[in-house]
């Protein structure tokens, strides 16, 4: 097929050069040849796909006006509520939970034409960064099947990157959506927070949490992004937009953009060949208008230790409610606190266990002050820090992951090892920012990712940098 | 911060949550660790930041305690995902002999 990308695939849906189905026919076929070796989809919807396929093409041939994402086939990561369809979050607890309701992202996708083909892996509870904490299986990554797709998102990245959907939505905690797609070489991204409604997402961290795209393009993103974000009045963090995201209004050049680039971003523990191609991408912005100035985050290192204390606090919080009484499976005892113990602790994987434990711990008496407020402190700070930066540049460069995608496995033992893979994204969200990660070249052969940050609700600073970039190196 | 001091079993009670005896091994070598790594966090003088201050200006929306009508149909998905159900309500073990 000849049309690869989302406003490529509506465009000729509207002209008539295909019909929606054949579109639909066209990843599904692509999925059967290729997602028994990638493993990205824990479920495909085969048959409601072709219904909202049909209706698509009902209404072109009624003449009617087409919705945004009329036809595009879009992927949906397992923890987001789709009525009707099991939403497990990658955990064993949620098996056979089947969404009630749809969320808003699912519900907005739906009135915009959206065709939802499946749901696809993760990390438990989108605790990881590499999918391979998954209770139902290991995605891999299409550019090199022996490597980990990255995470928790790895699922809606590796779809993107086969080409099994032109677009998907993953959720970005501390680097989610960002890495994978860093790892794989799409395009993802993380919103402000606030520009996207939680409603019938699965929480993981409430104040990090954030749904977004992943593309194989900046417009792409930025279409994906429009149809999903805005006000809800049932996600009270959600805010009025003084402006979309249309990629109708997303520009080419870095005409009289100012980009920071912090000192602190380039640590020893970075990959030669990532900062090789990281510096390449720095010299063709620079060759090509962009003003380049060097800035200075001091508090960067702190980034991922408050973001290792909130994060679990907020999830031992949130997966309270998971106790066998109102979801997942019940133990079975008649005494209701067997009961709990019995459901939590064969319900929930190692990784689950383990940040619930520092949660717990971080939040009782005697820690409080020492962990979970002093991070919330460190996160003041952190978060200024970014505003001052932001008064002297428009967007910030940094690579989006010290190192390129890793071996199945190899980093699966070691939690300290795979926190580190977030050090250059938890940044974001622990000051709310938005962030959207672009390919820039490869290393060793495979896929680097170059990260553009702006200030809050400056979303469309860093789409107009990623579609410049794209301009540059397609 | 020099050793940290983290018992398993206490805080595992604390997070209801019931450890194999290799999960208790692992966690027990393991978590000190972690928290050795974001003890670095007490580098930084916070002491002139105001910690209940939030990175919005969100307020709290109220609305009043009153029940708010639900379909019969969502009602009824609602109750079917329940893992236990007695009458159209949640069926739980008994809390008092």
């Amino acid at each position: 097929m000849e049309y690869k990308t989302a406003i490529d695939i509506r465009k000729a849906i509207e002209a008539k050069e295909i019909t929606a189905v054949a579109v639909l026919e066209h990843y599904l076929n692509q999925i059967k040849e290729k997602d028994n070796e990638v493993g990205a989809f824990l479920e495909v919807f085969e048959d409601e796909a072709r219904k909202q396929a049909e209706h698509i093409d009902e209404m072109v041939a009624n003449g009617q006006s087409l919705p945004r994402m009329a036809g595009v086939p879009i992927a949906i990561k397992d923890n987001m509520l789709y009525k009707g369809k099991v939403a497990s979050a990658g955990s064993q607890i949620l098996e056979k939970y089947v969404s009630a309701y749809d969320s808003t992202v699912v519900k907005r996708l739906k009135e915009a034409g959206a065709v939802i083909v499946g749901r696809t892996n993760m990390d438990e509870f989108a605790m990881g960064s590499s999918t391979e904490t998954s209770a139902w299986k290991v995605t891999k990554n299409p550019v090199d099947i022996t490597k980990v797709p990255g995470g928790s998102s790895g699922g809606s990245a590796a779809a993107v990157a086969s080409g099994m959907v032109p677009v998907a939505l993953g959720s970005d905690t501390g680097g989610s959506i960002r890495q994978p797609a860093s790892l794989c070489g799409v395009v993802g991204m993380k919103p402000s927070y606030g520009r996207v409604s939680r409603f019938g997402l699965i929480a993981l961290g409430s104040s990090l949490d954030q749904i977004g795209p992943f593309a194989t393009t900046a417009k792409d993103t930025a279409l994906v992004l429009e149809v999903i974000e805005g006000i809800d009045e049932h996600d009270a963090t959600t805010v009025e937009l003084a402006e979309t995201t249309a990629p109708e209004i997303v520009e080419s050049d870095f005409k009289g953009m100012k980009f920071g680039v912090p000192k602190e971003y380039f640590v020893d523990e970075m990959d030669s060949g990532v900062k090789e191609a990281i510096e390449k991408a720095i010299e063709l912005i620079k060759n090509n208008g962009g003003e380049i100035k060097e800035v200075s985050l001091p508090l960067t290192e702190y980034a991922l230790p408050a973001y290792y204390i909130i994060q679990p606090a907020e999830a031992s919080s949130n997966l309270g409610r998971f106790d066998g009484m109102r979801y997942g499976s019940r133990g079975l005892s008649d005494n209701l606190k067997e009961s709990y113990l019995m459901a939590r602790g064969t319900g929930f994987g190692k990784e689950v266990k383990r940040r619930i434990m520092v949660g717990a711990y971080v939040l009782s008496a005697g820690y409080y002050d020492a962990y979970y407020k002093k991070a919330l402190q460190v996160r003041q700070m952190i978060a200024r820090d970014f505003e001052r930066v932001f008064n002297e540049v428009d967007v910030i460069i940094s690579p989006t992951s010290p190192c390129t995608a890793w071996g199945l496995g190899d980093k699966f033992d070691d939690p300290i090892a795979m926190y580190l893979a977030d050090i250059f994204t938890v940044s974001a969200n622990i000051a709310g920012i938005p962030g959207i990660s672009v390919p820039c070249g490869t290393a060793n052969g495979l896929p680097v990712g170059l990260q553009f940050l702006a200030g809050s609700f400056q979303d469309g600073k860093i789409i107009h940098a990623a579609n410049a970039f794209e301009a540059l190196t397609k | 911060m020099g050793n940290i001091e983290f018992n398993v079993d206490s805080v595992a009670k604390l997070a209801m949550l019931d450890l194999t005896d290799e999960e208790r091994a692992m966690f027990a070598q393991q978590l000190p660790s972690i928290m050795a790594y974001v003890s670095k966090l007490h580098e930084v003088d916070t002491s002139k930041v105001d910690s209940s201050a939030y990175l919005t200006d969100l307020k709290n929306v109220m609305r009043e305690d009153v029940a708010i009508d639900l379909s019969e149909d969502l009602r009824a998905d609602l109750i079917k995902a329940f893992p236990s159900e007695k009458g159209g309500a949640l069926e739980v073990p008994a809390i008092f002999e």
